[in-house]
């Protein structure tokens, strides 16, 4: 019998700022300030990422502070 | 990481998942059209009990049988109910049961009469990839390994490999550390080393990768609606190779192979 994938879950956030090196820094929904840095991961295909875009972020396991933005909402 | 067994507990082991393993044989005998699936149960909880262990699915986090049985576009953890199998259906039986405290599992997929020629191809290559995965089972080979062969030999036929649901350590409970995925770049993760035991089971799709669950909490299906097969075979780690543990042990020497 298979057993759920233990997977961290995709997360609503919104883009608040561009950074370079095709970095974005984002503000998770419900949390106060701007939290973790992440990158377009590549399943997304070709996003285009703005500030403001409601974005979701798959925190990485090993630290929080990154991720990557799996899509857009 | 999943505890290495020892020479003793793997002698459970083996006689659990040979248990389940003619039991499932029973089954796939068993599986004509206009059967009904809450028979094909029956016929598996009176099997295991009659050889002596006792069921590892039923009552497992509330799971109401001792079988899962997942009819074409089901992926896994179908209820017995009363579906009447039709010729042509592919039907994955996954089963599992418990000696002296010890855990087999094992699934596979069989067509129901004649099937058409994709659905034996698609349990043909999924057994394949669960045979190419435990091949990776050898001493110092890494747990990504494992979902690297099954992936690759998968997605080979155009195939697609379930990510939602992962085979499992086993042991003296069912599901143990540590999580076995079909999927994944290869050289990550885990060493593997002599003892480990693990449930190894693709699950592969026609179509797209993703599954949902039905309301009934349990049943998997594609969500494209696609074919899906699951075969599963209990592999032990050995200093020799590996050991699928409802088959003889392969290799010459015996306890000796944790020295």
């Amino acid at each position: 019998m298979p057993e759920p994938a233990a997977e961290v879950p995709a997360l609503p956030a919104r883009v608040v700022e561009l950074l370079p090196s095709a970095l974005f820094r984002v503000q998770l929904a419900g949390q106060g300030r701007p939290q973790a840095t992440v990158h377009v991961a590549p399943e997304a295909g070709m996003l285009r990422v703005r500030a403001g875009d409601e974005v979701l972020v798959r925190l990485s396991a090993v630290d929080p502070g990154r991720g990557r933005i799996v899509g857009r909402i | 990481m999943s505890v290495a067994k020892s020479w003793d507990e793997l002698q459970k082991m083996h006689r659990a998942c040979t248990i389940t393993v003619e039991t499932l044989e029973a089954l796939a005998q068993a599986a004509v059209p206009g059967v009904t699936t809450k028979e094909l149960d029956r016929i598996a909880h009176d099997r295991i009990v009659a050889a002596g262990a006792r069921p590892a699915f039923l009552g497992y986090r509330n799971y109401p049988a001792t079988l899962c049985i997942s009819v074409n576009e089901e992926v896994v953890h179908g209820i017995p109910g009363p579906r009447k199998l039709r010729e042509g259906d592919i039907v994955g039986l996954d089963l599992g049961c418990i000696v002296q405290g010890f855990y087999g599992d094992a699934a596979r997929t069989v067509g129901v009469g004649k099937v058409d020629p994709a659905a034996a191809q698609l349990m043909r290559v999924t057994r394949e990839s669960l045979l190419a995965g435990i091949a990776q089972c050898r001493v110092r080979n890494r747990l990504g390994d494992i979902g690297w062969a099954v992936q690759s030999h998968a997605e080979g036929f155009g195939y697609s490999v379930v990510r939602e649901f992962v085979g499992h350590g086993i042991g003296t409970s069912l599901h143990e550390e540590p999580q076995v995925p079909n999927y994944g770049p290869p050289g990550r993760r885990e060493r593997l080393v002599a003892g480990m035991t693990l449930a190894i089971e693709p699950m592969v799709n026609v179509g797209r990768p993703e599954v949902k669950v039905l309301e009934d909490g349990w049943t998997a299906v594609t969500r494209d609606g696609s074919l899906s097969a699951h075969f599963e075979l209990t592999v032990a780690v050995t200093e020799h190779g590996p050991w699928i543990l409802s088959e003889p042990y392969p290799y010459a020497a015996g306890p000796e192979m944790h020295a």
